[in-house]
């Protein structure tokens, strides 16, 4: 018996998976010598051998199992863009291995809702913080007429309470108009004036209270200026100086803002006492 | 030379061969899958059973073959052999390694450079037979061969035992068990020629 005898005799038991490690190795060193004989004795070994396959007792797969994998192939078909056409009808037991429309349409409905749903609740939450400022506004606003309410209150028990005394604060160039002062042992100093004109060079009026007391510093007060008409309607809601203890009231131009003490020569001074 | 008879199917008016579905499959054609997979996987199925012994994990592999086709279409070559033998062989090599308690990334690396080796391709091979025929012809040839003989083919292929593994259970020769396994296949390979 030649070599390629000897090999030949290996191939049944090579195709059946059955030969031991050193007589394997040494046929597919011969097969991979290229051996046109034993190749084809090993494919037609190999059909025989899958041949073996149906000893086996006959099995039933169940039906849960032939739906996992269509259900699965299926998807994979439709991941890739596959064909997908599992058009075969489904047998008795089996599980449906697609989605029904049913579903889909619920599952689109639900989604709608959701978007609708989410839309609406950012649309109320703009509404609200829109309602929220406007609020806010319109409390502003009120406080703000409440205030002009006060002062306007303020402004016509100043000018009509009997204890209220007058003032007037004239000025030292005859060409300037006068300026009133209506002071309320309580409630407060109101000025007014007409025609007067803007201090210039960015500059303010300010206010001073001229106490009694010899020698004693000018008390600073408030900082106003004239409106586009010339007028002037100054409350003074809290004077740094008793009325008793205030011997004149003196108006100063001075620096925006105001100063702790006049800088330069009063334009108007009215007499208290 | 004429090989083998027997084998593949026959199929009614109506039907696709087995040829045409895998045509079809190859490209990637769901449908032909699952003609595929209800035409074969019964066999496939017994096949897994009979090697694992167990239900449960037989149904794993099966999946597992069943997918792996698909997924790896390209693997088949129908210039290597038919597809029946080359699905079967490659259910018993599945199986085979899940006796053998693989280890899972053993298994993953032999699934990336899985190759099913060429089977003989055959005109008379498709003749016209059908799974129960089949089934009974293989039978009755196996039952022609004496009992050791019988059964050391069976330890072969499926519980994957080698010459000498076989000699030690069976506690006979070793050159008897070689005998016995390579007669016995002739005579099956010559039992499926005089069929055909």
């Amino acid at each position: 018996m030649n070599e390629h005898d000897q090999f030949r005799e290996l191939i049944e038991a090579y195709a059946l998976g059955a030969l031991d490690a050193n007589e394997r190795a040494a046929l597919e060193a011969h097969l991979a010598s290229g051996c046109p004989a034993c190749a084809k004795a090993l494919e037609e070994a190999r059909l025989v051998v899958t041949q073996l396959a149906y000893l086996a007792p006959p099995a039933e797969p169940s039906e849960m199992l032939r739906a996992r994998v269509f259900r699965t192939v299926r998807a994979d078909a439709a991941a890739s863009g596959g064909s997908g056409g599992g058009s075969l009808p489904m047998q008795a037991g089996s599980q449906p291995t697609s989605v029904p429309m049913w579903l889909w349409a619920g599952v689109a409905a639900l989604l709608l809702v959701s978007l609708y749903s989410t839309w609406e609740a950012r649309r109320m939450q703009q509404e609200v913080v829109e309602m929220n400022q406007h609020a806010a506004a319109e409390l502003k606003e009120r406080k703000q007429l409440e205030d002009e309410l006060t002062v306007a209150k303020h402004e016509a028990w100043i000018l009509t309470d009997p204890s209220s005394k007058k003032i007037m604060i004239m000025p030292s160039d005859k060409s300037m108009p006068m300026v009133e002062a209506m002071w309320h042992p309580k409630m407060g100093i109101y000025v007014t004036a007409q025609q007067m004109p803007m201090p210039k060079n960015n500059k303010v009026l300010q206010l001073w209270l001229i106490p009694k007391t010899p020698g004693a510093k000018p008390m600073p007060s408030h900082v106003f200026w004239p409106d586009a008409n010339g007028k002037i309607g100054e409350m003074v809601a809290n004077p740094p100086e008793d009325m008793t203890d205030t011997k004149a009231l003196a108006i100063t131009e001075e620096p925006a803002g105001g100063s702790p003490q006049p800088t330069s020569t009063p334009m108007w001074v009215g007499d208290v006492s | 030379m004429f090989l083998l008879a027997a084998i593949t199917g026959k199929y009614g008016e109506g039907e696709s061969s087995d040829s045409a579905l895998v045509e079809r499959f190859l490209r990637k054609d769901v449908s032909a899958f699952e003609q595929l997979y209800d035409r074969h996987s019964r066999v496939v199925y017994a096949l897994v059973v009979r090697i694992l012994q167990q239900g449960s994990t037989a149904e794993e592999v099966v999946q597992d073959v069943f997918l792996h086709l698909w997924r790896n279409a390209g693997q088949y070559q129908s210039s290597r052999g038919p597809f029946v033998p080359w699905l079967l062989t490659l259910a018993r090599n599945r199986a085979l390694d899940q006796l053998r308690l693989k280890s899972e990334r053993q298994r993953r690396r032999e699934d990336q450079a899985e190759e099913i080796p060429a089977i003989a391709q055959s005109p008379d091979y498709e003749k016209a037979l059908d799974e129960k025929r089949r089934a009974e012809r293989v039978r009755s040839l196996m039952s022609s061969l004496s009992a050791p003989q019988k059964k050391a083919i069976e330890m072969a292929y499926f519980e994957g035992l080698s010459h000498s593994e076989i000699a030690e259970s069976l506690q006979e020769p070793l050159g008897t068990v070689k005998s016995w396994i390579r007669n016995g296949l002739l005579r099956l390979k010559e039992g499926l020629q005089t069929a055909s």
